[in-house]
């Protein structure tokens, strides 16, 4: 049909068809990986639109959620454990932040007894 | 090869999932969540019929119900978070999203992640944050939306926000679609890096255990390879030799026969779980950065301490409002004083 | 007969003067002679290197002079040093004279000091241009009376400038040995690279003299004037010396020479369109430089302002040499002047064809002549004596500029020689009134000066002056402007220019004596002027000191009422003595042929039979030969003017203010004389208002276009970071969405692009 035409046009998604090696019938890497993007985008929108520094953060971990998914179906799909590794990676990173970042939000919240993102303009210089 | 989904499709249900979230996103007057989220649903659901649908031509059997049920609630779940005003619910809303990103990873067989996400993600920065929440919190207790701080309820430029979200997702579908047919499974990556032939005495105990083993017989060894540094040298005398079918090759007791045992015979025992293989994985490959992870974990603790410890003066204008507070409150006192010196003790 | 004069003329004439007096007449030389004169018998001779003492001292005075004002010397130390500087660099050109009057003339040498500019850029084609001296008796003429009188004149300015010791002190000698030191470069240089150098700084330094009382606005504007004025002058000798260049190949003199030989001949024998235009416009661009620097007639303007500057100022860069810097350019390159007779062709048709109807020479001739007249005319309006001296500057180089102009170079040079010392004498007796009378210069408030105490030798010395500006028989000032009359009678198609010469004659004798009849004599009556705080401070030098009792408030009736004259001191007197006796002693010059011998001997001369010295056969006046009738005519011509000053400005006179010649009323004339025919004005109205209304029509296109398009260059990005600034709200939520849409717009782009 006309889909060799649109696929010359644009950008195709025959990626990713194999499916998960021998475990995980009908269901592809690209499976995975568009659960884990739209999980990104929404941990990315939240983090735009939400003016709770608490919330924000919140929503970075949804972002890397989605990465570890993204990570894991990859390594699954390679058949090696360096996905797993690297997700673990991630933990503690997460972890890491999430230790920092609240001690940050606690203390900005004492400044101006408020969680609201926006009255923080000193960034403009 | 057929287009797993056409791409003209995928970027109508971006528009779809877009317009759904922008109307789920909290807003000042009218609350349309209930309409957004049927909105996301029905993208979403479209999405998921049409690669179902792919997956059954294709001739893969039934869809794996498991995924498209966790990934739904996974979705469903990351959307309260962002938008729901409250940061508690968002909180608990985000363990939901954890739990079934797990289910997820237990489809893919990644069982020890999906255990330690729940007990770091759940059981530790979850609860950081709950405390964090009520630490920081200015939020009244009453339950009326109306009565929530502004800034929770009303979210910020959403529609820039919304499209640039669904632009970067359309774009990296893009990506995916056309840099992964360069993507090819390894089945060999596997083979050759399979630590079952790299523990050669726990292979042997096992065996011998399960009776697999008799007195005097030993496991193959692989040759030596000249050239190589000692730690490569000494590993390698450990090894043990698997044929070409992933059997592994057992030498008799009078040394002169090789007998294989094949993979689907060897006893439950042998077969390494997931948090072997991912242990193997960082101790074997990625020492260097494990130290660096604690590394960085400490400092965390540390700036995490320092951080919490620190007296925080309030800011100039911050600082004369509540002079100014303080003050007024002073001259309410003092005139009541004036007003009724009897009755001044009971501040 | 002919053979005779012929070897007259190309003998050694140039000797000893009293050798000269016996051979030779008057006149311009025999007819008949060799068209190239002393072009052609031109032979270099060895100098000693001495001669760059000349201008070497007064620039040292210059120096020490400003040595004296970084230490804050405040005593008359700077004076006394350039007063010695200049005397040893008159004793050292006096030595010159006689070496170069030792070899017996038609000789030049070239002192090499240093080589200064020296372009080599194809073999044979160079721009050469060295610090060297260019001696010949044409020099020797110029710088004999040069440093002689700056010697002079710093002595009396050592009295003059008195009340300003102190840096002003040191300004002044300062600027006054950089001019003689500049002048001395413009007269001796051996190219005309030096010559401008030597042209632009007597310009400097004329324009720093005017404006010596910087605080005064009248000064300053003056000073410019002068300045921009002599800017036109200057632009006509560059050109000319870019043309010269172009043209020849050579700036330097001693190389210039011998290319105009045959260009001279073709001249001498009328084939006047074989020398290219180009070559013939040379001369026009020399004449418009020296009308600039010698103040002639479109140019003139600034020479009466600048008598804003210090009298010995006026007396020395302003009467005596810098204003003679335009004859001598003209005498020094007189040959090109020669080759430029004809019209010039090329032009007819052309919108400057009236040009090509005119030569260079007749420009020179009826500019002069022009200015003579105008300038007089003018001076015997005006009451300012200084101005009235300043006009008649103006109008003496007028005379010698018609006198170049029919060639009669020797003319012309003589008149600059005789009139350097009486019009110096004639200014620094004005300087001695102006000095003693607290500024005062109006004749009408002058009177009977020469009776007070201690006034005789200034009156005097003003007496000698105006005889000779009169041109009293037996005089040196009536013995040169003969000649050049005498000359313009001779050459027939001059003939109104030479009546417009003697009308002019009458006018000088008569305003010279009106300012002599009016100030000196008659009776006693001054009224002091209103520097009394300036020149009443040194009272006490003379013994009368009254400073104290009207103290500072010097401006007051008090001041006024207790003025009295100081009579001047031994430098003015002795130097308006040693003055006056050289205008006499100057008229000697003419019986002994001392300064004919020199310019006869120069590159000046003009040969007999050279283009454009056509003496029509038997050119008479009233049916004699002009050399001789004139001594006769400009005699009575003298008097004349002198007994009409004597009947309108002394007889019966009572009052400073009032004179006979109050009862002429000359109506509007009177009045336009005194308003200098209302030339500023015109210049005003047509030059001056044209321009600024151009200015301003381009300071509106500057500020609204240029700046326009500059200011818009500047608010553009202004506009872009005015409009982008919002987006810096510091709030990170921007930021964040502005990383997302552009990590999305990048996929987006990179998708497109790489596909």
């Amino acid at each position: 049909m006309d889909t060799t035409m649109t696929m010359s046009m644009l950008p195709t998604l025959v990626l990713a068809q194999g499916p998960v090696p021998e475990l995980v019938p009908g269901i592809t890497l690209f499976h995975y990986l568009a659960v884990s993007g739209i999980m990104f985008v929404l941990g990315l929108i939240g983090f735009l639109t939400r003016r709770n520094l608490i919330v924000m953060f919140l929503c970075t971990e949804l972002m890397f959620q989605a990465a570890g998914i993204a990570l894991i179906a990859f390594g699954r799909f390679h058949l090696n454990h360096t996905g797993e590794a690297f997700v673990i990676f991630v933990l503690t990173v997460a972890a890491a932040e999430a230790a920092l970042a609240l001690a940050l939000v606690v203390l900005l919240f004492r400044r101006k007894e408020t969680l609201d993102g926006s009255v923080w303009t000193s960034m403009k210089g | 090869m057929d287009t797993l989904i056409n791409p003209f499709l995928f970027y109508g249900l971006c528009v779809l999932g877009a317009v759904g979230v922008l109307v789920a996103l909290p807003r000042q007057k009218i609350a349309g969540f209930a309409i957004g989220v049927l909105i996301g649903a029905a993208a979403l659901a479209a999405f998921f019929v049409v690669l179902g649908r792919q997956a059954v031509k294709d001739g893969a059997g039934l869809p794996n119900f498991h995924f498209y049920i966790f990934s739904a609630v996974a979705l469903f779940s990351a959307l309260r978070v962002i938008t729901h005003p409250r940061p508690i619910y968002a909180a608990l809303w985000f363990i939901l999203t954890i739990v079934s990103s797990c289910g997820l990873y237990l489809v893919l067989q990644a069982e020890f992640l999906a255990f330690a996400l729940v007990i770091v993600y759940g059981g530790a920065i979850l609860i950081t944050y709950m405390f964090v929440i009520m630490l920081a919190s200015d939020g009244p207790s009453e339950d009326a939306v109306e009565a929530m701080t502004e800034y929770d309820r009303v979210s910020r430029e959403p529609v820039i926000a919304t499209f640039a979200g669904f632009l970067v997702l359309a774009v990296l579908a893009s990506f995916m679609a056309g840099g992964a047919s360069t993507l090819k499974a390894n089945p060999r990556m596997a083979a050759t890096d399979d630590p079952m032939a790299q523990m050669a005495p726990k292979v042997e105990k096992t065996l011998r255990e399960a009776g697999l083993l008799a007195e005097g017989e030993k496991l193959v060894k692989r040759p030596k390879i000249e050239g190589g540094g000692p730690e490569v040298k000494q590993q390698l005398a450990l090894d043990a030799t698997l044929d070409e079918t992933g059997g592994l090759q057992i030498l008799s007791a009078d040394g002169r026969t090789v007998r294989t045992l094949a993979e689907k015979d060897w006893p439950e025992a042998l077969r390494l779980s997931d948090a072997q293989r991912v242990g193997f994985e960082l101790i074997e490959r990625n020492p260097g950065a494990i130290e660096i992870a604690g590394v960085i974990l400490l400092m965390a603790m540390l700036g995490a301490v320092v951080l919490a410890r620190k007296k925080v003066e309030l800011d100039e204008q911050a600082k004369l409002e509540a002079m100014a507070r303080a003050r007024a409150e002073s001259e309410l006192g003092r005139e009541a004083e004036f007003v009724q010196p009897a009755t001044g003790g009971d501040n | 007969m002919m053979m005779d004069q012929m070897m007259s003329s190309l003998s050694p004439s140039f000797a000893p003067v009293w050798s000269l007096a016996l051979s030779g007449g008057g006149g311009g030389g025999g007819e008949g002679g060799s068209a190239l004169g002393v072009l052609a018998s031109l032979k270099e001779v060895p100098l000693s290197a001495m001669v760059w003492l000349i201008p070497g001292l007064p620039l040292l005075g210059a120096l020490l002079a400003g040595l004296c004002a970084v230490l804050k010397v405040r005593s008359k130390l700077p004076a006394w040093l350039m007063v010695l500087c200049l005397a040893g660099s008159f004793a050292v050109t006096f030595w010159m004279y006689q070496q170069v009057a030792a070899t017996g003339g038609s000789t030049f040498a070239v002192v090499h000091l240093f080589d200064w500019i020296n372009f080599n850029w194809a073999p044979g084609k160079a721009f050469v241009a060295n610090f060297s001296l260019y001696v010949d008796p044409l020099t020797c003429l110029w710088m004999l009376f040069v440093t002689g009188l700056a010697a002079c004149i710093a002595l009396y300015a050592s009295e003059y400038m008195s009340h300003d010791v102190g840096p002003g002190y040191c300004r002044f000698f300062f600027a006054f040995g950089l001019f003689v030191f500049s002048m001395a470069c413009l007269v001796m240089g051996d190219n005309l690279l030096l010559l401008y150098l030597g042209w632009e700084g007597v310009g400097l330094c004329s324009y720093l003299l005017i404006g010596y009382f910087y605080q005064k606005p009248s000064a300053v504007a003056a000073a410019k004037k002068a300045f921009i004025l002599n800017r036109i002058g200057d632009l006509g000798l560059a050109l000319a010396i870019m043309l010269i260049f172009v043209k020849f190949g050579t700036i330097e003199y001693a190389k210039l020479w011998p290319m105009l030989t045959q260009y001279l001949q073709m001249a001498a024998a009328g084939q006047f369109d074989q020398i290219p235009t180009s070559v013939q416009l040379i001369a026009v661009l020399l004449t418009l430089a020296a009308f600039g620097k010698s103040a002639q007639l479109p140019l003139y303007v600034w020479l009466p302002d600048a008598m804003e500057g210090p009298t010995p100022v006026s007396a020395l860069i302003h009467a005596a040499t810098m204003v003679t810097a335009g004859v001598y350019l003209i005498a020094r390159t007189l040959p090109l002047f020669q080759i430029s007779v004809a019209p010039l062709a090329g032009l007819e048709g052309t919108w400057f064809g009236f040009v090509s109807q005119i030569s260079a020479l007749e420009i020179v001739a009826y500019g002069g002549g022009l200015t003579a007249l105008l300038a007089a005319t003018i001076g015997m309006a005006q009451f300012d004596i200084k101005r009235i001296m300043a006009y008649s500057t103006v109008s003496q180089l007028g005379f010698m500029f018609a006198g170049l102009g029919v060639l009669a170079s020797y003319g012309a040079a003589f008149h600059v020689f005789t009139h350097a010392f009486f019009k110096a004498t004639l200014f620094l007796a004005c300087g001695a009134v102006m000095h003693g009378f607290a500024g005062q210069l109006d004749l009408r408030k002058l009177s009977g000066v020469m009776w007070m105490k201690g006034w005789l030798i200034v009156g005097l010395a003003m007496l000698v002056g105006c005889l000779n500006l009169a041109g009293v028989p037996f005089t040196a000032g009536y013995f040169s402007k003969d000649v050049i009359l005498a000359e313009a009678f001779s050459v027939g198609h001059f003939r109104p220019l030479a009546w417009i010469l003697l009308f002019t004659a009458l006018l000088t004798a008569y305003y010279t004596f009106r300012v002599f009849f009016r100030v000196f004599v008659g009776p006693k009556h001054y009224e002091p002027g209103d520097e009394l705080h300036a020149h009443d401070d040194h009272g006490h030098d003379h013994g009368h000191g009254d400073k104290h009792d009207h103290g500072h408030d010097a401006k007051g009736h008090d001041a006024k009422a207790h003025f009295h004259p100081h009579p001047p001191g031994w430098a003015i007197n002795t130097v308006l003595a040693l003055l006056a006796i050289a205008s006499i002693a100057a008229a000697f010059a003419y019986p002994t042929y001392f300064v004919k011998g020199l310019v006869d001997t120069s590159t000046a001369q003009v040969a007999a039979g050279a283009a454009g010295h056509t003496h029509v056969g038997g050119a008479t006046i009233f049916g004699y030969d002009p050399h001789k009738a004139m001594y006769y005519i400009s005699g009575i011509v003298g008097a004349v003017g002198i007994i009409t000053a004597f009947f309108l400005h002394y007889l019966g006179r009572r009052t400073a203010a009032t004179s006979a010649a109050d009862n002429l009323n000359l109506g509007a004339l009177q009045r336009a004389a005194q308003n200098k025919w209302y030339v500023d004005e015109f210049y005003n109205f047509t030059i001056r208002l044209p321009l600024k209304v151009l200015s301003h029509i381009f300071h509106m296109l500057d500020k609204l276009v240029v700046d326009g398009l500059v200011n818009l260059a500047g608010l553009l990005p202004r506009a872009g970071g005015a409009g982008l600034r919002p987006s810096q709200s510091g709030v990170l939520h921007g930021y964040a969405v502005a990383m997302a849409a552009g990590i999305g717009v990048l996929g987006l782009v990179a998708l497109l692009a790489l596909r």
